[in-house]
């Protein structure tokens, strides 16, 4: 009896598995996937259509993109991944990418995506009035969307704000055994480190990394928010973190993560001096883009006051077009004065940054 | 002239041997690629790597594996000790409920225990809210090597389980029997025959165990832990140095060699997996009092902590999320990781019932080899597969190209490279290993007997395959289809990096929303995942307990 | 001569020595050959390499003026016509024993191959057991349906390879005469190998011992085995 069964389950695999290697090899798209049809690219009386290698996986990012495609017929398709791995296969498909567009979370990455040469500069009105210069790249090759900050926060039960006002403060003997960071290995901290290297030189950069990883509360694990939890769990005081995770936690559906956001407090610092550390997640026209056109008509599309507004919301994020403001939640943190400096130093001084991690031991 | 007769004789087995060969040549060419990239000199970066950082992944990757895999071990063997010696209650339930933390993958386990057990979730927050205590948060740390080893042995022990079970049922009987009657105490008997005897089985299963924890991703990198997996990435993607992440991977690989060298001598020339005499079943003893408690207590715990808890856990996330998350789309996502993960089974099988008996058949050391080289694809990470898979179908797509403008003249170039087939061949090349041995186990069982009688009733090799070979290992082909099923439904980096446009399965969508954070909103799609592994797992058994009758 | 098999010489991969050595016979066509010989002698190798699922070193083994290995030919064993009885059988468990026995008559048209199948089914009288898969059959009938499937395409040579072996001892002499009375029925030339000298002498025209590989003695059963 078995064997009868097995054997029609076999059949029934072999002739599945055909169907599907037919399907797939000669449609270019899964036929499990509806409405991707969109096989010839060059095609221009075809379907106008754009490819996204992106880093968001927000399911509000799609209604943008839904809304992109309504107003202007050109349909977006996307494959999400890992920044670096994305820009990984960019690299390795070479001129032959299907990719017109780059989405990464990170200044620093977008500036490794123009070196190795995968993208192309843009020439936008819209996009210049719309992102100031210093979050994008000086030639142009990426444009940051969205802005978060890396900030300190601390547990209002047992630390006075005024006891810390800058990153050099985290190395003070007096936070000994207090403070929580994730692992080095971040991209977040190697771009804090870049950018305090950009200010304060080599030097500065290299004692400020070594004197966190001697007032480290415990050998960093975890992401920013399990930073943020273990400050409130009382593991240490003083935890560093992007600013969005917060949101994040504020608006969690366990309430006991609100309750711990809850007793944190924010600080901004370096609000006297050169500002508060700030990133981007931003967008690139690959170099090779096969869809140009349509590539940056959704770049100016997501610049737009229109679309920023959802886009830098979903990860509460602050918007990078400066005339759209940023969510209730974020204006009750206050203004903040931010580093002054091109994003692209953070790319540029990544390995840097790495190294000197590597060297002071912070794991 | 003898040479021309001599190749005449292997005219049918030649049909196999080219096919086994393009298979074979076919798995090496993305990772050959790689390979040769292990002896150019070494760049600045290496210094560096070398001068700082080398030292922490070979202590963690060491430390991680040799952890899991013992802790395994003595769960594994234990626990198929007390189920296959004593009778107590739920036994029977638990005997395969046992085998269940496999359809977990590790990566969910990881973030759904770290859910539970971080200060905001249900443990912490049940202590603190109604009970007023406040545990110090080193005890319940999960994000770390310690709980990197407690997720991985409590997932990963079922390898150990099942082999030494099986083992331990099929084969001890007289043993134990004849122990007893020498007056040896069960403790005793355990001790100086089972363990010994079994030893085979046991390597065997903590080998396996201890690859699994070698290959993967999601686990360390969700902890934050530097092993050899995570710093292969982070040097390839994050310093973009591709030289030095080869010469890690070659190094890792070495570590695969060391443990299944390894394996070998401490298997010595022991076969766990088969005799030909049917054994008679234990007489189980029967425990009663505290005997039948702890037995029931300590294998209920091990399936609560590997199963129950957090399948409950995920449960209550679905049901709080499901409103949010739920719709049309995720019956598409199962569509795509069920039709995805039978179709590339099917294909892997198919080339690994060629590949094995080749094998076979041919008796060279060469045809042997090509068996043994597939296990290339299980010991590289799946990261490096997934980027000597692009290299190779970008090349082929330029070779295809006069083709594809026959067929459809503005066609795009890169038509590989963007469907689905490409995600198909990385799984090849990561899993036909895992079928190759299922596929040589069933003609191992078998023997070559049939075979020859065929051969001398006047069939060739090709027609004694279909005729008779093929009936006799169905069942070993449909458990390496199972096993190969079950795992590319988990399957994690390659999904990640390879899948074409607009392409989700559950592993990537739980994966996804695990790491932004929303480990909640994660629970369904994992669930889904669960359920279809309980189920093949399921059927996997059944299929193995009707063979042993 | 009938069967010539000249000077085969044989090493298992991996073997220091050689498995057989110089093994030089010769056999009339309807005779019963017995080789006996201790377990490890080597003489379930001589029936490997005759029926061709081993490959000689050195020799040749010649079939009614037809070469089937020497330095120049191998012909595989599905082209050689040589029947071969394996000791444990070999019967296909997923098949019946009609299918087993018809297995070997791929090459006969339909009617042709019923009518064979009766034939030989008549012949080891297990006609009403065609139905039957092997596990449903006793180890004598086993034996016989193995007989019969090695008989029904007309071998040229037939090869035993320890028929008796899984026999209980007085099922052992009722087959041994049974069969006996089959192969001389049949005229059909054989070979078996056998470590019971019982065996031998009941059932054999000619006996070669061996030892080491090495053929030590032969004869007839009546001489050689005092």
């Amino acid at each position: 009896m078995t064997n009868k069964l097995s054997r029609i389950l076999l059949s029934l695999l072999l002739v599945l598995s055909l169907a599907l290697l037919a399907a797939c090899s000669g449609g270019g798209a899964p036929a499990a996937n509806e409405g991707d049809q969109g096989e010839s690219a060059t095609g221009a009386d075809e379907e106008q259509m754009v490819n996204l290698y992106t880093d968001r996986h927000y399911d509000t990012d799609q209604e943008l993109y839904d809304l992109f495609t309504q107003e202007t017929g050109i349909k977006v398709n996307v494959v999400k991944g890992k920044s670096d791995e994305l820009i990984e296969r960019l690299a390795r498909e070479g001129e032959d990418t299907q990719a017109d567009l780059l989405i990464t979370a990170d200044a620093g990455r977008l500036h490794r995506a123009k070196v190795q040469g995968l993208l192309q500069p843009v020439s936008s009105e819209v996009l210049f009035n719309n992102i100031p210069a210093n979050l994008r790249d000086p030639e142009n090759y990426w444009f940051g969307l969205t802005v978060r900050a890396r900030v300190i926060v601390y547990a209002k039960d047992r630390v006075d704000p005024s006891e810390i006002s800058t990153y050099e403060d985290l190395t003070d003997p007096k936070w000994k055994g207090k403070i929580l960071v994730r692992s080095s290995s971040n991209i977040y901290n190697q771009s804090l480190l870049a950018s305090l290297i950009a200010i304060h030189g080599e030097e500065k950069g290299r004692e400020w990394a070594r004197g966190v990883v001697e007032n480290m509360a415990r050998d960093p694990e975890g992401n920013d928010r399990a930073q943020a939890t273990a400050v409130a769990a009382g593991v240490g005081d003083l935890a560093i973190m992007n600013t969005y995770y917060i949101g994040k936690m504020l608006n969690s559906a366990n309430p006991e993560e609100v309750k711990a956001a809850e007793a944190l407090g924010i600080i901004f610092p370096d609000q006297e001096g050169t500002g508060t550390h700030i990133n981007v997640s931003g967008i690139g026209l690959t170099k090779y883009a096969k869809n140009k056109e349509n590539a940056i008509k959704l770049m100016e599309f997501l610049s737009s006051v229109k679309a920023q507004q959802q886009f830098a919301e979903a990860n509460f994020e602050y918007p990078a077009n400066p005339a759209v403001e940023p969510s209730e939640l974020l204006k009750s943190w206050g203004d903040f004065k931010r580093q002054d400096i091109s994003l692209s130093l953070l790319g540029e001084l990544n390995s840097k940054a790495v190294q000197i991690f590597n060297e002071v031991g912070w794991k | 002239m003898r040479v021309l007769e001599i190749k005449r004789l292997y005219t049918s087995v030649n049909i196999w041997g080219v096919l086994s060969w393009v298979f074979v040549l076919l798995i090496l060419l993305p990772n050959a690629n790689i390979l040769v990239n292990v002896f150019s000199e070494p760049n600045e970066n290496w210094d560096h790597i070398k001068e700082y950082l080398l030292r922490q992944y070979i202590s963690n990757t060491v430390l991680v594996t040799s952890l899991s895999g013992l802790f395994a071990a003595v769960i594994g063997t234990s626990l198929a000790w007390v189920v296959s010696v004593y009778d107590f209650p739920l036994r029977g339930f638990l005997k395969w409920g046992l085998v269940l933390p496999l359809a977990i993958p590790p990566y969910i386990a990881a973030y759904t225990y770290n859910g539970m057990l971080n200060y905001t979730g249900v443990l912490q927050t049940f202590l603190r809210n109604s009970l007023n205590i406040y545990i110090d948060q080193r005890y319940v740390d999960i994000m770390s090597l310690q709980g990197a080893v407690f997720i991985f042995t409590l997932f990963l022990y079922p390898y150990v389980y099942t082999i030494t079970k099986a083992f331990l049922e099929k084969q001890s009987s007289s043993l134990i029997e004849n122990a007893r009657v020498l007056g040896r105490s069960p403790l005793e008997v355990f001790l100086f025959v089972i363990l010994p005897v079994s030893r085979a089985a046991i390597v065997g299963g903590t080998t396996l165990v201890m690859l699994e924890v070698l290959n993967d991703y999601g686990v360390v990198k969700y902890f934050g832990i530097t092993t050899f997996s995570t710093a292969i990435f982070q040097t390839w993607f994050g310093m973009g140095d591709v030289d030095s992440a080869i010469k890690l991977a070659a190094m890792l690989m070495l570590l695969v060699f060391a443990i299944t060298m390894s394996e070998r001598a401490l298997r010595g020339r022991r076969r766990f997996s088969y005799t030909t005499t049917k054994a008679r079943p234990i007489s189980r003893i029967r425990l009663k009092g505290l005997g039948a408690v702890l037995a029931s207590g300590y294998t209920f715990m091990i399936f609560s902590l590997g199963f129950l808890i957090p399948t409950l856990q995920l449960i209550h996330w679905a049901l709080q999320t499901y409103r949010r998350v739920l719709g049309l789309k995720f019956l598409e996502l199962t569509l795509n990781s069920l039709l995805m993960a039978l179709g590339s089974a099917a294909l892997i099988v198919c080339m690994a019932v060629v590949i094995a008996n080749y094998s076979r058949i041919s008796e060279t050391v060469i045809a042997r080899t090509n068996a043994r080289v597939t296990i290339v694809g299980y010991s590289i990470p799946g990261a490096v597969i997934a980027i000597g898979v692009i290299v190779v179908f970008v090349a082929l797509d330029n070779h295809l190209y006069w083709l594809y403008r026959l067929i459809d003249p503005d066609t795009p170039k890169l038509v590989l490279t963007t469907s689905l087939v490409m995600l198909m061949f990385a799984y090849t090349i990561r899993f036909i290993a895992i079928a190759v041995n299922s596929v040589e186990s069933g003609f191992e069982k078998v023997g070559k007997k049939f075979f020859e009688a065929s051969r001398t009733l006047g069939m060739n090799v090709t027609r004694t395959f279909f005729k008779v070979d093929l009936r006799m290992i169905q069942p070993a082909l449909l458990s390496g289809f199972l096993l190969v099923f079950v795992d590319i439904m988990k399957e994690l980096p390659l999904t990640l990096i390879l899948r074409p446009f607009n392409f989700d399965t559950l592993a990537t969508k739980s994966f996804q929303y695990a790491h932004d954070e929303m480990i909640h909103e994660a629970a369904i799609s994992s669930l889904i995942i669960i359920l279809v592994s309980f189920a093949s797992i399921y059927f996997f058994h059944r299929v193995a307990d009707k063979e042993e009758r | 001569m009938y069967v010539e098999i000249r000077g085969l010489t044989f090493r298992y991969k991996n073997a220091a020595e050689d498995t057989i050595q110089d093994f030089t016979l010769d056999i009339r066509k309807g005779e019963i050959i017995g080789i006996l010989g201790e377990s490890g002698s080597g003489k379930t190798t001589i029936l490997r390499l005759i029926a061709g699922l081993e490959i000689p070193s050195r020799g040749s083994v010649r079939i009614d003026g037809r070469t089937m290995v020497d330095g120049n030919t191998f012909l595989p064993p599905e082209r050689r016509g040589i029947g071969m009885v394996f000791q444990d059988y070999a019967l296909f468990p997923h098949m019946t024993v009609e299918a087993n026995i018809k297995f070997g008559l791929h090459r006969m048209d339909g009617a042709r191959r019923n009518e064979r199948l009766e034939e030989v089914l008549r012949l080891v009288n297990l006609a009403e057991y065609k139905r039957r898969y092997p596990h449903e059959l006793s180890g004598g009938q086993q034996q016989r349906v193995a007989l019969a499937r090695a008989l029904a395409p007309e071998p040229s040579l037939l090869l035993l390879d320890e028929p008796f072996s899984n026999l209980d001892r007085d099922l052992q002499q009722r087959i041994r005469d049974e069969l006996k009375v089959i192969l001389k029925g049949a005229g059909i030339t054989s070979i078996f190998v056998t470590h019971d000298r019982d065996d031998s002498r009941a059932l054999a025209d000619r006996v070669v011992i061996l030892r080491g590989g090495r053929m030590v003695e032969i004869g007839d059963p009546a001489e050689v085995l005092r």
